[in-house]
């Protein structure tokens, strides 16, 4: 029994199901037909008020911050899919910082490879240290304005790489390759990138293994008398009906956010606090990373015709390439650029003068946009934590689950130099600086059940299952006990390929 | 012209696909490529009456927004429907709209203050100086640099505010429109491509 189908719940579902094993999901949301559902080509102009909703008229999902409906957040995700390094998983033992993995590079880099060749990655081979190659698509080629950005940061020394993405760039599995037209994450509606829904539980709905509960919220991870999950209590989205369904083994992989919060739904006499929570480290070591945007228009481009450079958002990265710099903090941050869509133009109003030269200006600087956004990775501190707020209650009749975050000094630190950084870079390539974020901005949440070998001090065990409850598992975002710099996305599906294949081993021997 | 050489080396392409995949697609699975429908038609045009304004305030505001993007060779703001635009976005947004009918207000008194006449009956050039400082004060605070003290000092006064709201409005209005993000800037997305075109400039 899988609660979720997002990147984590749908690559558990095909797994299991793919090894035998019956498996039901329980999604939130409702069905949602890629092809035909999505605002996907839309114009702004189409809606008076020049919001293009997420969904068609009339088509049900998706326009929560849970992101509830089959395939969950992949269906509207960017796509982008690293692998996280040796040094990521060992952030500690390699800088004193943080919290090192349970497990290794060695121990997650099979499963990296049989995601590669599921979904299908395009990208690089880079032969860079901090971010390890993989078996992937011929990449696609950067644009022009990357390879300004691009010549400027060579001059600082700052590597340019192509971008990495669940995105096809040839076809494969009868998906067909991208066509480029900057549409990604407003639901791709040909499914040349990656969702869950229909590239991996469509296909193990063939099985016959599969059993989708779609509609279905989940409020409650049942425990009984012999220290055993017995399945979920649920209530159906429209009726607020309740309703059970039992399990052998249940996985909780609904978004890092809503998997903390279910299992502190979750209590009961053994477990008051949350289920699996006898460490007191539920909700605790909330990482999510933090960003900043630097808006500016590259001068080389200004007043130049417009070019159909939409692609499929970002073509380029900024690897880390602090770990190897003298600096007075600890970790890193990467840097995802140009990755606007050209039919936001929202930065216009920020264009000084109004009349004619106004509307010049605006026009001439359209080909030239660019937006720099670094990420950098949060250490854990006690004041950054999830946990549910009882007396607020959503329209389901659940608490509200809360996001505390707090920026350490180290935090500021990586935040000031990585805008002092894309800053940098920019004015190299001779930009027009628009603006530049004064925050941090919270993204990739990550943290809340983190995994550890130390039942005290962590959630889950390695293979992400609770220290507390034999056949309960967590899979997701909040498993990671550090952030890294990276997407997290494709660490969740190898994490949840891995969990797949000791759930199949556990099953067979009877241990769970 | 000619391609940087670089370029070619950052295209050798060295990734393999794997020869198996572990979940073949059926027939049925198979997702055509395909072509993008035209765009739907634009909703029809919002009703003459304004619902958050009055009609001389209306008035005033879609002259402010015809003068902050007027029509040149490609059309300007009113062609785009700004007004309207803005009568939507006061309806849930009372902020925008206070500042709107206070501002207007505060724009017709200083007209007859200065020119003896409404604002509406000026010349454009007198509408255009009347305009002129406040852009200049909006640009100002807007390209202070974050934290310093004047920024945390003031917040801008009833006029500045004003001007920077319908500055605001105007723009997001006019390139969100047909008239302003096709016809104009000329949106090149949304179309199909059977590769990303490569980068033909000499950098």
């Amino acid at each position: 029994m899988i609660v979720g189908s997002g990147a984590a719940g749908g690559t558990l579902a095909a797994h299991l199901a793919h090894a035998g094993a019956d498996v039901a999901v329980v999604e939130g949301g409702p069905r949602i037909n890629t092809r035909t559902d999505f605002n996907t080509h839309a114009l702004p102009h189409h809606f008076p008020n020049r919001h293009i909703p997420t969904m068609k008229p009339g088509k049900p999902g998706f326009d929560s911050e849970r992101s509830r409906g089959i395939g969950g957040k992949t269906l509207t995700w960017n796509a982008v899919a690293w692998r996280y390094s040796q040094r990521d998983f060992k952030g500690k033992a390699f800088e004193g910082a943080g919290e090192d993995w349970p497990i290794d590079y060695k121990d997650i880099e099979p499963y990296y490879t049989a995601i590669e060749r599921e979904v299908g990655v395009c990208g690089n081979r880079d032969g860079l240290p901090d971010l390890p190659d993989g078996d992937f698509l011929p990449p696609v080629p950067m644009k022009c304005t990357d390879m300004t950005i691009k010549k400027a940061a060579e001059k600082l020394g700052v590597r340019v790489i192509h971008v990495r993405k669940a995105t096809l760039s040839r076809p494969q599995g009868g998906r067909p390759a991208c066509h480029f037209c900057g549409n990604c994450m407003a639901g791709c509606d040909v499914v040349a990138k990656y969702n869950s829904a229909d590239v991996h539980l469509a296909p193990a709905m063939r099985t016959g293994r599969l059993t989708m509960l779609p509609n279905s919220i989940v409020r409650e991870v049942v425990v009984n008398a012999e220290n055993r999950v017995t399945g979920v209590r649920y209530l159906d989205h429209d009726t607020l009906k309740e309703g059970e369904a039992q399990g052998r083994v249940v996985v909780v992989s609904c978004a890092c956010v809503q998997s903390v919060a279910l299992l502190m739904m979750s209590r009961s006499s053994r477990y008051p606090t949350g289920l699996g929570n006898s460490s007191g480290q539920l909700g605790k070591h909330f990482i999510p990373h933090f960003t900043n945007g630097v808006q500016c228009f590259l001068t080389d481009y200004i007043g130049r015709p417009v070019t159909n450079d939409e692609g499929f958002l970002d073509h380029a990265y900024i690897p880390s390439f602090m770990h190897d710099r003298k600096r007075d903090y600890a970790r890193s941050f990467g840097v995802q650029f140009n990755y606007q869509n050209r039919r936001s133009v929202g930065w216009a109003r920020g264009v000084p003068g109004f009349g004619k030269d106004f509307k010049k200006a605006v026009i001439d600087r359209y080909p030239a946009f660019v937006t720099m956004s670094p990420y950098g990775e949060m250490i854990p501190n006690p004041k950054s934590f999830i946990d549910l707020d009882w007396k607020t209650k959503d329209s389901f009749g659940l608490p509200r689950a809360r996001r505390n975050v707090h920026y350490s000094d180290n935090d500021w630190k990586i935040f000031h130099d990585m805008t002092r950084w894309v800053t940098e870079i920019v004015k190299t390539a001779g930009a027009e600086i628009l603006a530049t974020g004064e925050a941090p901005r919270t993204n990739h949440e990550l943290g809340g059940a983190r995994m550890g070998n130390d039942p005290k001090s962590s959630v889950v065990n390695g293979w992400c299952q609770s220290h507390d409850v034999k056949n309960l598992f967590v899979v997701d975002g909040s498993v990671f006990p550090s952030a890294s710099e990276k997407n997290p996305t494709h660490t969740i599906m190898a994490l949840a390929a891995r969990t797949a294949d000791y759930i199949s081993t556990q099953l067979k021997k009877g241990d769970v | 012209m000619a391609r940087h050489k670089d370029r070619r080396e950052a295209l050798h392409i060295i990734g393999a696909i794997g020869s198996t995949c572990a979940f073949p697609f059926s027939s049925d699975q198979l997702f055509a490529q395909h072509q993008h429908p035209a765009g739907t038609p634009a909703p029809a045009a919002a009703p003459a009456a304004p619902v958050s304004f009055n009609a001389a305030e209306f008035a005033i505001l879609s002259r402010m927004a015809d003068l902050i993007i007027p029509a040149t060779d490609s059309p300007g703001a009113l062609a785009a429907g700004v007004p309207a635009y803005i009568d939507l976005v006061a309806q849930r947004n009372s902020e925008a709209k206070r500042l709107c009918v206070a501002g207007t207000a505060w724009l017709d008194r200083q007209s007859k203050k200065k020119h003896g006449k409404s604002f509406l009956d000026l010349a454009e050039a007198e509408q255009v100086d009347l305009l002129t400082p406040l852009c200049r004060e909006a640009d100002q605070q807007r390209e202070t640099p974050p934290g310093s003290e004047l920024k945390k000092s003031r917040r801008p006064a009833l006029p500045v505010a004003f001007f920077r709201t319908v500055k605001s409005l105007t723009s997001d209005g006019f390139f969100t429109s047909q008239a302003g993000l096709v016809d104009t800037l000329r949106y090149p997305g949304n179309s199909v491509h059977a590769a990303f075109p490569e980068c033909i400039h000499e950098h």
